[in-house]
């Protein structure tokens, strides 16, 4: 189930079944960001692949001393890059992966192509998806959705995407989907149809219970991509940009040269492995601690190397030293960058006040709030224009909406119109007529209880106070407690059990709010794997592009258009 | 690391505490009457018994087998531990992923690939034998016509009339736009799209495919065409356009010196000439990159060897020589240095040559040396230093010292476990005294564990004093007692023999909780030494230690059965002497309180008993590593562990056992042959007597006139070798790390660490300063 892992030995087996030799990896764009994720530069240098190339660059030169491997997603262009490439080989020989199903009629042209014989392998690797965690996978997909319902090149290519994580990981699932989404059924049938038509390649051994795959929407939750985060992973994300677990630091003042762009990569940076998810004031403890730890390590300047054993020992030490002065001077930029911004865009205030929107039932207070914060100029436009969103689908047909007041605030405030109109988006693509749970009132008794029990007890932490709604439907899943009403079955296989191996799959993208809770599901209920995935998982974070997004899908404003073609472009 | 795994049972039902009947579980409220409940209840049923006794002995193993392997499936336990604290399983600790689904195509690829690959191959053969045909007369000598009529016999030429425009570049043929016949196929151009095919191409090509068919490599032909086959080729076309066929060619076209050919064919053949060049060629990059790699392989191969050997030297162990580390060494250094040296050859590569390399290859060779340089630094700084000799000396002392201090440790751990064992004991004896009175009430620790039940005493098999193995030990020996009050023959020997592999089970939990103590202890004290390294090295070498100690179980309780015939006294002996030494008189009668029940039997429980503990020298010696280090052993005899009195004994059969480490130490032979002699000697008097101990006894004689220096041959060659050597391997020392060092500078100047180059520079200066002194002196 660790889908990271799973990419991993994909590409592994790649390179080991070329033997040794020098090699080359000829990519595409996708799966340049599909490997970058798993692998990093020196790990894939040391099994002798030194050169790493886009298929469709034309500058590459002959190199016939090289062995070249081929992962490639199964599109119309690459399949016709290869065979301009196997028509004049520039390397030796090839040994080809397809990153999904490839039809047959390619095959037969690519063969057809190589008159030189120097195909030696050509195989289907279903690693066709971005493995963020062992339990997060994103496809990369932005603008899915036309108004309510599937671009349909990017519902092929969801489809994709989510059968080759279903293949990578060996599962043949029972699929349960969001009633209310005509999206996530739609969805769910195209898997269904693959898993029909590949009949042979879904056929693992059977387990006791059968794996679960549930497909939901991201309109149904629309609050928690606006909620501002604090644990390392998401704030590094979302306050400063983290790319296939690269971060652009070069924005940040006075920055050395070195650490323009860092990499943050659980696999080899235990720090930040064992800081993923704690917050923000434990992280700072974190470092803290670490910088001691460092302090003592360090050479003194001064330090004499009065007999051998002294040089030996410094000797000895310093790769060590200087492997860690390298993790304490990343951490410590990306910490100190995290807290000036946190700073300055007063991102504590509004946090705060986000958290008590999203889960607590004062309207005067909230509003006021608000407004008292849209009002300060140390809060950024995009905070300002969050907050409105996150009021608006709060309170959305509250009696007494002060939304028309904020919204005059926000031109006051010299918000562009675009950003307003993104609040009216915002309530088209999440409101209530389309959600199909509860997201803000309770409704049945047990929730009523439950919300009363938790506003008796207080809160723990102001800025985390938030659950995300999938926390909620997962823990029902989980207790086989799920409403068939609500997610129901695709076909007639149900699942009796409690699910034991679970794939979520979020149309219109996943959080790293719901990454962390996913995470703590997993660990704290026994017997369980739950493995998260969306159709992004980055940029639906980064404000910007929510706004994007949400425009794509409505079809209200004259910039939906505009950014409908800008993604349309960006399609492959 | 012992309260790393989880309790192995945990959970598995309920624990019932007290006395319970073994079979029926009925809680009886005594052990007498529970022995009572026992004869009357389940007499009858002596096979039953039988089976019971057996799950427990299969119980005990497993528990064992448990802590054995335990090492070995690390990860699972902390992984089940993990899942055990949180209920479920951290995404990062999931069980490792299988590689997924994946689907061939080579077949149906090949299968089309073939076709036409058919297809392909007999085109260019085609176009081969007809080049052949028309370089094979002499076209100089011929007048035009006779070649026109050779060209045209080759291949049927389109007749003009069908062929109005250039099927090219569709021009129209006119007086002007004259046609042109491919000489190869036949087929109609125009003069701009027409080609060349120059004589030496087509020698060489046709060469080829003749060589192919006769003797390969036969010099003659293939020496000249490919001095200039591309790229003179070329020119010679080039150059004849412009002068020579400019004109001739405008008059009568006649090809001295080319063929003319179609696009098309022209294609093919070029294509196939590439192939034939590639197929001889390689380029330098390649052949320096077999050599790196080759030597990357070596290192892999002789660094462990190297770290292992430094370790056990820089631990102060004896088993291998320092000399022959100091070559492995730079042996392994040697190749470093030609890494280095290989890689920046690639580096530079083609850097002079007139048309300099293509940025990709460039970019290649920097990546070579990049992965060259990580290697080097990643691998190189595994290589920890060879001590000097006169630190190796040190080590050693100091190695000699600390085990002597564990031992006393594990001794006093012993020795606490002993006057436990001899409380409970005196306890019983009286009980058995008194036969059958109702015993006076027990020490608490006695009912603790509740060992009645067969399924608790694998719960606690370690770290529990009074655990319930013993008390099963006990248990059974009450049955056996009951069993020969009976006159049950049958059971009695069954009985002795669940017993003794009982006692076997027990031997070792108890060495190894020795271990435990003595371990911790030590592990304090070198920590306060900053010895950590050396604790490291220790500590793989007792791991290594402990799985072949599992392993040689079997063979040698096999062994054992057969030398009990020969020597079944020499364990007494030993631990007699061993009472002498360290005054505690009290393991003695000890020795018989293991066994009340059997003091009037015959040897084999107390020779099983050795048997047991046969198996824990290694252990517990632990990181002495017995194997390894034989002069240790017979320079501290006494850092056995004393709780296991036939130390001696057991000593000598584990190094029967583990014959095959003999080539490291001649020293094994003589030890054996003394071993042997003296319990032969020992065997006529009265195994109990204590003057028998006065007997020669290697051991002693070893640990008395401080071993090694007479007699050890290594240790003499290394005194002698190192003194001439010493200063070699420092300058040596000296040079690598300064080598080292400027690696260093070298890194830290390309990542602009400005401060790091300073202080490194600084310390480069002292190094060669303490250098040249080094030099000076000599």
């Amino acid at each position: 189930m660790n889908v990271t892992l799973a990419v991993k030995q994909y590409v592994t087996r790649m390179i080991e079944d070329s033997g040794p030799g020098m090699k080359v990896l000829l990519m595409d764009k996708d799966t340049t960001s599909i490997v970058s994720m798993v692998y990093t530069q020196s790990e894939i240098l040391q099994k002798e692949v030194y050169l790493l190339e886009r298929i469709d660059s034309q500058n590459r030169d002959n190199m016939k001393h090289l062995k070249a491997i081929c992962y490639l997603r199964p599109t119309k262009e690459n399949v016709e890059s290869l065979i301009q490439e196997l028509r004049r080989p520039k390397y030796s020989v090839y040994f080809i992966y397809f990153s999904n199903v490839i039809s047959k009629s390619e095959i037969k042209a690519l063969a057809e192509a190589d008159e030189q014989e120097v195909v030696a392998e050509i195989q289907e690797f279903y690693g066709d998806f971005i493995a963020v965690n062992p339990h997060l996978f994103s496809l990369n997909l932005q603008g899915v959705a036309r108004g309510r319902s599937w671009d349909p090149t990017m519902l092929a290519r969801s489809t994709q995407g989510l059968t080759s994580v279903l293949l990578a990981l060996k599962k043949c699932p029972v699929i349960r989907y969001q009633l209310s989404s005509d999206m996530a059924k739609r969805l769910a049938e195209s898997v269904k149809l693959i898993i029909t038509k590949e009949y042979e390649l879904f056929d693992f051994r059977k387990t006791e219970v059968p794996p679960l795959l549930l497909i939901l929407d991201r309109s149904d939750d629309a609050i928690t991509p606006l909620l501002n985060q604090w644990t390392y992973q998401a704030m590094v994300h979302e306050l400063l940009g983290l790319n296939n677990n690269r971060i652009d630091l070069s924005r940040v003042p006075g920055i050395s040269k070195d650490l323009r762009e860092v990499v943050l990569s659980a696999d080899n940076d235990d720090f930040y492995a064992n800081n993923l998810y704690l917050n923000f004031g434990e992280i700072g403890t974190n470092i803290k601690n670490l910088m001691e730890d460092f302090q003592k390590k360090k050479p003194k300047g001064q330090q004499r190397l009065e007999s051998i054993s002294d040089m030996k020992a410094f000797v000895d030490s310093y790769p060590q030293f200087k492997k860690m002065s390298g993790a304490v001077s990343k951490h410590v930029t990306v910490v100190g960058e995290l807290s000036r911004l946190v700073a300055e865009r007063q991102l504590m205030e509004v946090s705060e006040v986000e958290q008590e929107l999203a889960c607590q039932n004062d309207h005067s207070s909230a509003q006021q709030k608000v407004r008292r914060l849209l009002r300060l100029p140390g809060v950024c436009e995009l905070d300002a224009v969050r907050l409105v969103m996150l009021y608006a689908l709060r309170y959305e047909r509250h009696s007494n909406s002060a939304l028309p007041a904020m919204m005059e605030e926000l031109a006051k405030r010299g918000v562009s119109e675009k950003y307003r109109k993104m609040v009216h988006s915002v309530v088209e693509y999440g409101g209530k007529r389309v959600r199909g749970s509860d997201l803000v009132t309770a409704t049945d008794a047990v929730a009523i209880t439950k919300q009363f029990l938790k506003g008796l007890k207080g809160v723990e932490n102001v800025y985390t106070q938030h659950q995300p709604l999938l926390q909620d439907t997962l823990d029902q899943l989980v207790k086989g407690k799920l409403r068939d009403a609500q997610f129901p079955y695709l076909g007639a296989s149900s699942l009796r059990d409690r699910p034991q191996d679970v794939l979520v799959f979020v149309v219109g993208g996943a959080t790293y709010e719901e990454a962390l809770c996913v995470y703590n599901l997993n660990r704290s209920v026994p017997g369980v794997r739950i493995v998260l995935g969306g159709t992004t998982h980055q940029e639906v974070l980064v404000l910007p592009t929510v706004l994007t997004t949400v425009l794509t899908t409505v079809h209200t404003t004259v910039h939906t258009t505009v950014h409908t073609t800008v993604h349309s472009t960006k399609r492959y | 690391m012992a309260s790393s795994y989880p309790p192995p049972f945990e959970g598995t039902g309920e624990v019932k505490e007290g006395f319970i009947c073994p079979l029926c579980h009925k809680d009886l409220q005594s052990f007498y009457q529970l022995q009572d409940h026992y004869e009357e209840e389940h007499s009858g049923d002596d096979r039953h018994v039988r089976g019971q006794l057996k799950s427990l002995v299969q119980k005990a193993k497993k528990a064992k087998d448990k802590l054995l392997k335990r090492d070995g499936d690390d990860r699972a336990d902390t992984g089940s531990y993990e899942s055990f604290y949180y209920g479920g399983v951290d995404p990062y600790m999931w069980e490792p992923q299988e590689l997924g689904a994946t689907r061939n195509h080579q077949d149906y690829f090949k299968k089309h690939r073939a076709a036409r690959i058919d297809h392909y191959v007999i085109e260019v053969n085609k176009l081969l034998i007809r080049l052949e045909k028309l370089t094979s007369f002499d076209r100089t000598n011929s007048d035009v016509a006779k070649i026109r009529a050779i060209e045209k016999s080759v291949v049927p030429w389109v007749s003009d009339s069908d062929v109005p425009f250039c099927p090219d570049c569709g021009n129209k043929f006119n007086i002007r736009n004259r046609r042109h016949h491919c000489r190869l196929c036949g087929s109609i151009m125009c003069r701009k799209c027409m080609d060349f095919v120059p004589l030496p191409l087509a020698y060489k090509l046709t060469s080829g495919t003749r060589e192919s068919l006769c003797i390969p490599g036969s010099p003659g032909q293939s020496q000249a065409p490919p001095s200039g086959a591309g790229a003179s080729g070329m020119g010679s076309r080039r150059g004849s356009l412009s002068s020579l066929s400019s004109v001739t060619s405008m008059l009568e076209e006649k090809d001295d010196e080319k063929i003319r050919c179609c696009h098309h064919c022209m294609d093919t053949l070029l294509k196939r000439q590439q192939k034939l060049e590639e197929r001889d060629h390689m380029p330098d990059i390649v052949k320096l990159y077999e050599r790196l790699r080759m030597c990357m392989d070596k290192v892999d191969e002789k660094a462990p060897e190297y770290i292992k050997v430094a370790e056990s030297l820089n631990a102060g162990e004896t088993t291998y020589n320092l000399d022959s580390a100091g070559g492995l060494r730079l042996e392994v250094q040697k190749y470093y240095e030609l890494i280095d040296a290989l890689s920046k050859r690639i580096l530079t590569l083609g850097m002079k040559d007139d048309p300099a390399p293509t940025p990709k290859s460039l970019h290649l060779q920097k990546m070579i040396r990049y992965t060259a340089t990580l290697f080097v630094q990643e691998k190189l700084l595994g290589l920890m230093s060879l001590p000097t000799k006169d630190k190796y000396e040190a080590l050693k002392e100091k190695r000699k010292q600390e085990q002597e201090k564990k031992l006393q440790q594990e001794r006093l751990a012993a020795q606490e476990s002993m006057r436990k064992r001899q409380e409970s004991e005196k306890n019983r004896s009286v009980a058995t005294t008194n036969g059958e009175v109702p015993p006076a009430p027990k020490p608490p620790r006695m009912t603790k564990a509740g060992g009645w039940l067969p399924s608790a005493d694998s719960k606690k098999t370690h770290s529990e004093l009074k655990d319930p193995l013993l008390q099963q030990i006990d248990n059974i020996q009450s049955f056996l007692r009951q069993a020969r009050e009976a006159q049950r023959t049958d059971e009695v020997a069954m009985l002795e023999e669940n017993l003794r592999q009982l006692q076997d089970e027990y031997d070792q939990q108890q060495t190894s909780l020795a271990i435990a103590l003595s371990q911790k202890l030590a592990q304090e004290e070198n920590l306060q030494q900053g010895e950590i390294q050396r604790l490291e090295a220790r500590e793989r070498s007792e791991w290594e230690q402990r799985a072949p100690a599992a392993d040689s179980r079997q063979p040698s309780s096999i062994w054992e059965c057969s030398l009990d015939l020969g020597e079944p006294v020499a364990g007494y002996v030993e631990e007699d002497k061993i009472g002498e030494v360290t005054p505690k008189f009290e393991r003695s009668p000890l020795s018989l309180r293991a066994f009340p029940a059997l003091a009037g039997q015959e040897e084999s429980p107390p020779r099983l008993r050795s048997l047991g503990g046969h198996v824990t020298p290694p252990s517990s010696e632990g990181p002495n590593s017995s194997s390894l280090n034989p002069f240790e052993e017979d320079s501290t005899p006494t850092e056995e562990d004393p709780s296991n009195p036939f130390f001696e004994d057991i000593q000598e059969e584990h190094k029967e056992v583990s014959n095959g480490k003999k080539e490291y130490n001649p020293f094994d032979d003589e030890e054996d042959n003394g071993g042997q002699e003296e319990p032969a000697a020992t065997s006529l008097g009265n195994p109990f007597e204590e003057e028998s101990s006065e007997t020669s006894n290697p051991f002693t004689e070893a640990s008395g006139d401080s071993p090694g220096v007479s007699t050890n041959p290594f240790e003499g060659d290394e005194d002698a070798g190192a003194l001439a050597d010493i200063d070699m391997i420092e300058e040596e020392l000296l040079l690598q790390q300064i080598d080292n060092i400027r690696a260093y500078i070298f890194d830290a100047k390309i990542n602009g660490r400005l401060d790091e180059v300073e202080l490194l520079s600084a310390n480069l200066r002292e190094l060669q300063h303490t250098l040249q002194e080094q030099k000076k002196t000599h």
